[in-house]
């Protein structure tokens, strides 16, 4: 029984979600990212192939009511960014098709989501719509968005931390508004966040750039 | 003799200069986070003339240093860290 928790918990760690980091690295550069809330679970894996965008692979077990796995290849956009003295701003596309699996049944799948962003040293700043297309399982739009701080500056290897607040809005979804108060923590090229939600789930992500 | 002996220093001179390695000190914009700094290592590390990087959020500098008798122009560095997806507002050598 130990085992099987413990393997259920490797699992649902190991699959994950679009963190609210982002979406492309360095030109060359690989990211493996993961997100488990309580809309389920997600895990995408990305390739930076230019400085404007990134190819990867998508997978989601949604949860909290239908259990649904998605799964697709995606494809990352930067459309604008702002790179400031103090600051970087952005915008992001990242959209996939690929297919939805619910109760055995498959349907077309497709999604796309804007990310905005602002971050500097002490700041953070983002916004999130998202919308997805799962044939006749689901149709639905998302919404999330963050503020965050950093209590103290740190540099480049020492640990950085941030104080933050997650909004999700799911019109669709027995809890319309679930807010989250997180810690991020951030060390040379890994991420790692862990909060609690108004809903009474924990959220745990990571996030791994190399 | 005299003349020997200015010629002989300057050529020395040069070619200790050519010879040396390049401190390149660049400012850069939108570097605020260690994803970006591991971006910037990650990418300078890579290329064959480069013996180190080292990048300050605080001040907002890469600074590279390249091997014994190379060095890395202004273009170059500017398009790796455009790479990486930040911009260069400075550039600055030293030997």
């Amino acid at each position: 029984m130990k085992t099987a928790t413990l393997l259920s918990l490797t699992f649902s760690i190991a699959l994950a979600a679009n963190l609210e980091a982002k979406p492309l690295s360095y030109v060359g550069g690989l990211m493996l990212m993961q997100e488990n809330d309580e809309t389920g679970h997600t895990f995408s894996f990305d390739y930076t192939f230019r400085p404007t965008n990134a190819v990867g692979f998508y997978l989601k077990q949604e949860e909290n009511g239908k259990e649904i796995l998605m799964l697709s290849p995606e494809f990352n956009t930067l459309l604008k960014r702002w790179n400031l003295a103090d600051g970087q701003g952005n915008i992001f596309n990242m959209s996939g098709a690929g297919v939805a699996v619910y109760h055995g049944r498959t349907q077309p799948s497709l999604w796309t989501a804007f990310l905005a962003d602002y971050e500097s040293r002490r700041w953070f700043l983002s916004y999130e719509p998202r919308f997805v297309y799962n044939g006749d399982i689901e149709k639905s739009f998302w919404q999330r968005a963050r503020v965050g701080i950093a209590p103290y500056l740190a540099n480049y290897n020492q640990l950085n931390t941030w104080l933050m607040l997650q909004v999700d809005h799911h019109p669709a979804k027995h809890d319309h508004f679930v807010a989250t108060p997180l810690l991020r923590f951030f060390y040379k090229n890994y991420l790692f966040e862990v909060g609690y939600q108004s809903n009474q789930h924990i959220m745990v992500n990571w996030q791994i750039q190399f | 003799m005299k003349r020997y002996l200015l010629t002989s220093i300057i050529i020395t001179l040069g070619l200790a200069a050519v010879a040396s390695a390049d401190t390149i000190t660049a400012t850069v914009n939108g570097m605020v986070c260690s994803f970006c700094a591991t971006g910037i290592e990650k990418t300078f590390k890579a290329q064959p003339e480069v013996k180190s990087v080292n990048v300050d959020l605080q001040d907002r500098l890469v600074i590279v240093s390249t091997k014994q008798g190379k060095t890395m122009d202004d273009a170059k560095l500017r398009k790796l860290i455009g790479n990486a997806g930040y911009s260069v507002v400075n550039v600055e050598h030293s030997k």
